[in-house]
């Protein structure tokens, strides 16, 4: 799996074998023991320092809580930027954060890939795009407005089919 | 005793909106909360008996509008209403119009929190009741000529505050008379668009000085109580974060003067119900006047772990008129206690407030441990208001062992989904300086500027996700469910000893 955190990139590899996980973080592998410790919650021992490990799942966010500190991590698939949702055509925040632009309005003609708006969150932008081609429907987000991840925020239809 | 009210209405939201209830619940007080469409289903609201919607999430059409607080008021039949801090807490015209609609406002009158909001009125009322006020100037003449000739008569560096206003906004330090005309022009046009008016105060500026507030509590039979002092030098961006009592700078004499200036103070106000006296205390041991809270404060919870007393009982009892209970004599104070303020605000990020969902919290818990709180898992923290979480506060016999529960307590809390500046209280606890009780309002900046918490996890933790992740994905069930053994890990030992 990819994970990002803000221009940092994670490549991790999971194996389990023997009861333990082999994990390579970037290059660099690890083993340890881990047990589930309730919801959100697990045990992890390495080179016999237990620990323990926070962590939710927020859409497409990762939340984890590890030695005092809070992180968020994005899961950093191929279409980790790219709507959910695609067969409605709504585009949907992956994330919590302030709309810091929104650059298309109803009845406008959009491509695959153009960018509708700016989502910012973790310190950074991120462009939201088109998932396909067609003539924007709604928009749902005002510029500086915060929204929560699975919010739709633009809808998106086929040329032509204005109700 | 039968309760001093039968209804009351807390015009704030989030943890002392709760903390307000508990007392009520404890005095037989039915309760009404209030809430903004932002705080609908939010953790004060499920607390109160009953609820009322006051409007918009926006503070200006919700908890800053004295009419729909009034409204609410009406709605429910509540007797008094409790401002919290914050919001309309020191606003002369909300505690007015409450009086003026047949209700009991808990605080003092109008007329003491317009005084206390003119920063220039309150230092010539302070100066004239005999309470310390730092060399300056409070006079009416603001000519440049004028304000110089003032500067070099009160030594530099100075300090400029503008006469209304407060929140630090329009202040500025002037270390030489050089620089005093253009600092004087930005004061002058800050202090116009936040508060109005352009009339400025000048002060001595005093490096490396500590924040010292004594709380007092005053009845309409002319008693006022000091129940000890709160040392509050710990601040960012003149915000506090940590608090504690008493203070590791006082002598007891000291103590004792401080605490008495703070009762000349409220009695100069003609002062009613719970207020805190701010004083400046300087490296050489003297004190002076800063300003006057005329409200609950924030950090009140220490002075309740010091004294056993329920201050906020305290102001409603006063409120309905009666007496205090006790007298200053009675008042004993026992061991130490530290607050830590939790806020979802970014310390990486100028402090910024952190809007988002609280996905998990852990709370910590244990012998003196108190906590206040306004949260659940679920509750949004918006941009809205006042990203304060939860008021973490350790009680022990001794400062040594309150800072020990502090550290220990903080290092059991966890929360997900806000950022939060919980990694900068437990450096703060956790610094040989505040062991050692060198405290300054500079400390922040002097300790900790180069603290940062890592932006990024490190590869262990980002191992234990990943591996976490695959675990729970495997748990459907068949051979993989078993988590993996922590005596596995153990190398060569077996239980029961008979390899």
């Amino acid at each position: 799996m990819r994970l990002r955190c803000g221009e940092e990139l994670f490549e991790v590899e999971v194996r389990e074998a023997k009861g333990e996980w082999e994990v390579v973080v970037n290059g660099q592998p690890l083993r340890l023991s881990l047990r589930s410790a309730g919801e959100g919650r697990s045990i992890v021992e390495h080179a016999g320092q237990p620990a323990t490990l926070h962590f939710a799942r927020e859409g497409g966010t990762l939340h984890l809580f590890w030695d005092g500190v809070a992180y968020r991590l994005l899961e950093a698939r191929e279409d980790a930027r790219r709507p959910t949702r695609h067969d409605t055509g709504a585009l949907e925040a992956p994330m919590p954060g302030r709309v810091s632009a929104v650059k298309v309005a109803v009845g406008q003609r959009v491509t695959k890939g153009e960018e509708l708006l700016i989502v910012e969150a973790m310190k950074m932008e991120n462009a939201l795009r088109a998932p396909r081609d067609g003539v924007v429907r709604a928009v749902h987000a005002r510029e500086g407005e915060m929204v929560a991840p699975g919010r739709a925020l633009v809808e998106i239809g086929d040329p032509g089919d204005r109700e | 005793m039968t309760p001093p009210f039968r209804k009351l209405l807390v015009a704030n939201r989030g943890e002392i909106a709760v903390r307000v209830f508990r007392t009520c619940r404890a005095m037989g007080i039915a309760t009404v909360a209030v809430y903004s469409e932002a705080d609908r289903g939010a953790r004060h609201v499920r607390e109160a008996d009953e609820s009322v919607a006051i409007g918009p999430a926006e503070a200006l059409r919700s908890y800053l509008s004295i009419e729909a607080m009034l409204r609410a008021a009406r709605e429910t039949g509540a007797e008094a209403i409790h401002p919290g801090y914050g919001f309309l807490s020191q606003s002369g015209d909300f505690a007015d119009a409450v009086r003026d609609a047949g209700l009991v406002f808990v605080g003092p009158p109008g007329d003491v929190h317009r005084l206390m909001g003119d920063k220039q009125a309150a230092r010539r009322r302070m100066a004239a009741g005999g309470v310390p006020v730092l060399p300056g100037y409070d006079g009416d003449a603001q000519d440049d000529g004028r304000l110089l000739a003032e500067a070099e008569r009160i030594g530099w560096p100075v300090l400029l505050k503008p006469a209304r206003g407060g929140g630090g906004k329009g202040m500025r330090v002037v270390r030489r008379a050089e620089d005093l005309a253009s600092a004087l022009a930005a004061s002058r046009r800050e202090a116009r668009a936040a508060f109005g008016t352009e009339t400025l105060l000048l002060e001595r500026f005093i490096e490396r000085s500590r924040h010292v507030e004594v709380q007092v509590v005053a009845d309409a039979h002319g008693a006022v109580l000091q129940l000890g002092e709160r040392e509050c030098s710990i601040q960012r961006r003149h915000q506090k974060i940590v608090e504690e009592t008493p203070s590791p700078a006082l002598s007891p004499p000291q103590r004792l003067e401080l605490c008495e200036a703070g009762v000349a103070a409220a009695r100069a106000a003609s002062y009613l119900g719970a207020g805190t006296v701010e004083f400046l205390l300087a490296p050489d041991g003297r004190f002076y006047f800063l300003e006057m809270n005329t409200r609950l404060q924030v950090e009140h919870p220490v002075t309740e772990a010091v004294t056993g007393l329920d201050l906020v009982r305290l102001q409603l009892e006063v409120a309905a008129g009666r007496a205090l209970p006790l007298a200053q004599e009675q008042v004993e104070s026992r061991g130490h206690a530290i607050e830590c303020r939790l806020y979802a605000e970014d310390p990486d990020q100028d402090d910024l407030p952190s809007p988002g969902r609280v996905l998990h919290l852990s709370e910590p818990e244990g012998p003196g441990i108190r906590v206040d709180s306004g949260l659940q898992v679920g509750s949004e923290v918006t941009v809205h208001y006042d990203p304060l979480l939860s008021k973490i506060v350790a009680w022990g016999r001794d400062r040594s062992e309150a800072a020990a529960r502090m550290r220990a307590a903080l290092r059991q809390t966890v929360v997900l989904g806000v950022v939060t500046n919980l990694a900068r209280l437990r450096a703060i606890v956790e610094h040989p300086a505040f062991a050692a009780g060198e405290l300054h309002t500079g400390f922040i900046e002097e300790h900790l500027h180069e603290l940062r918490p890592p932006a990024c996890p490190p590869a262990l933790a980002i191992a234990a996700l990943a591996a976490t992740l695959r675990l729970g994905k495997n748990g459907g069930g068949g051979a993989r469910r078993k988590a993996p053994d922590p005596w596995a890990s153990l190398g060569p030992w077996r239980l029961g000893g008979s390899a």
